[in-house]
């Protein structure tokens, strides 16, 4: 190996380098932030991405919507008896769930209405609750994530809240306690309470329901029985577990997708004004080639020592951005470019971003940094290289 | 060392090049031991979401189709137009909370 590499060229390069020490530091700097800037981007993106997918298999395999004239409409509970009858559906349960908006903060809750809040799901939400002295009121009551919690105290209100009813009326519901802190990304803006409480809230009559969500057990049936209730309600919008996934994709897609094209720009802008600069050679440098040239150096000679020299400054540029990327992005949270994804809501949840190791970013931004850079300063070099010694000394 | 004698630069880069390397897997190592999601705490957050089945993260709630934006409207990202994509503000009309913030008008 080592009489392959040639390190007379190497110490070349890297004097080269340090003869023109500004230039080369303002272009590292660059470069670095770039890549840093993205690397992050594409970290957060896949982290947030990881947490959906995490969770996107808990997820009932069909929710069923009833559409009229274009909009979502309240689907009759009886509706399940038929979904039921069909042939591999395990479960289905009609729904009820809701946005509160709290004018005050100027915030939206999800209300989420579970069947049987005394009983079936009580040793489930023991599980993801802080607080356990859960169903001891006789009131009505509810368990709100942190951001609730926090959002409902700065408004005075500590141990239960006043929501306002269709008809103006207030309805009181204690607040028995509040979600694990480890599901903060999924329940932040989430209030739990029993079917009969979110009905009298929202005004919903006892045979309604916001939609109904239907268990499968085998996952090659989904697409069967989705079709099959599509044919029994014309009217109604079925959206398998599926269709969310490709939704997710579609969201983070853009999100990152945004970021790519300006980087790309920046990226492009970039390398125009390295090649610009180094196809305008200054006098200086392309007497150097000349003159390397002269003293016997052949072409491959003087383009190994342009790729070491770019080699250097991209790959060192590289490792510090990425570096930087992984720190600012998992050990720092990330602190202004997590707000692009966490958009502007009064409800913000102050979550940690979990680590997923991400092989394909590294290697998507290594290969648009690096090659690029070096090209961009060979191939200027390789030109001049090529002519006649004498005629570039000249 | 009389082979490096004419080279003395190259070492140091090299060496660093490797430090650099050698500091990132450490890096990923500790954030790796660290920030990685603990089966316990996944397990919590998938039972969570199996009490709710609601979909989607809890990071942006002020629009509503935002939060649970898979489930509120999954047809309308082509309704106008295949390029059109529907963000809040641009495309909702949405009454800020006067309340809230006494600011804006």
């Amino acid at each position: 190996m080592r009489n392959k590499i040639n390190f007379y060229l190497i110490e070349y390069a890297i004097n080269a380098i340090l003869r023109q020490r500004y230039k080369n530091i303002f272009i590292a700097t660059t470069l670095t932030f770039l890549i840093f800037l993205l690397t992050s981007i594409f970290f957060i993106t896949n982290s947030i991405k990881y947490e959906l997918n995490a969770t996107v298999d808990a997820l009932p395999e069909i929710v069923v919507q009833k559409i009229k004239a274009g909009r979502h409409y309240d689907i009759e509970t009886h509706a399940t008896e038929e979904i039921l009858a069909i042939t591999g559906v395990v479960d289905a349960v009609a729904r009820v769930w809701g946005y509160y908006y709290f004018e005050n903060a100027g915030v939206n809750f999800s209300i989420v209405g579970v069947d049987e809040f005394e009983a079936q799901y009580k040793e489930s939400l023991k599980r993801v609750v802080e607080t356990s002295n859960l169903m001891n009121t006789k009131e009505s009551s509810m368990v709100v994530g942190s951001g609730v919690k926090e959002t409902m105290q700065n408004n005075y209100y500590k141990d239960y809240f006043n929501f306002i009813k269709p008809d103006g009326t207030l309805k009181r519901v204690d607040v028995v306690g509040v979600f694990d802190g480890d599901t903060q990304l999924e329940s932040n803006d989430m209030i739990v309470m029993s079917k009969a409480d979110v009905r009298e809230i929202f005004d919903m009559r006892e045979s309604k329901a916001t939609d109904i969500v239907v268990k499968v057990s085998n996952p090659d049936e989904v697409a069967t029985i989705a079709s099959k209730i599509k044919l029994i309600f014309p009217d109604s919008r079925i959206i398998t577990k599926n269709d969310l996934k490709i939704s997710y994709q579609n969201i983070f897609d853009y999100k990152s997708g945004i970021f790519l094209a300006l980087f790309v720009v920046s990226l492009f802008t970039f390398f125009i004004i390295i090649y610009d600069k180094a196809s305008g050679l200054s006098s200086e440098e392309k007497r150097e080639i000349g003159i390397l040239k002269a003293i016997g150096w052949r072409v491959d000679d003087v383009l190994k020592e342009k790729f070491y020299e770019g080699f250097i400054i991209s790959f060192f540029s590289y490792m510090i951005g990425v570096i930087a990327a992984a720190g600012f992005v998992y050990i720092f949270q990330a602190p202004l470019l997590q707000n692009i994804f966490t958009g502007y809501s009064q409800l913000k949840a102050s979550f940690e971003l979990p680590f997923i190791f991400d092989v394909q970013t590294l290697f998507l931004v290594f290969f648009l940094s690096v090659p690029i850079y070096i090209a961009a300063t060979i191939i200027p070099s390789w030109k001049i290289a090529t002519l006649d010694a004498d005629e570039v000394i000249r | 060392m009389s082979k490096n004698l004419y080279t003395t630069k190259t070492p140091k880069v090299l060496l660093s090049l490797f430090a650099l390397l050698v500091f990132f897997a450490f890096e990923t190592l500790y954030i790796f031991s660290t920030k990685s999601l603990d089966s316990e705490s996944l397990e919590k957050r998938k039972e969570f979401v199996s009490i709710v089945a609601l979909p989607d993260l809890a990071i942006s709630t002020e629009a509503t189709f935002i939060r649970h934006r898979s489930m509120s409207d999954l047809f309308s990202i082509y309704k106008d137009d295949g390029s059109l994509r529907e963000y809040f503000v641009s495309t909702y009309t949405y009454s800020h909370s006067h309340k809230a913030d006494k600011s804006a008008k």
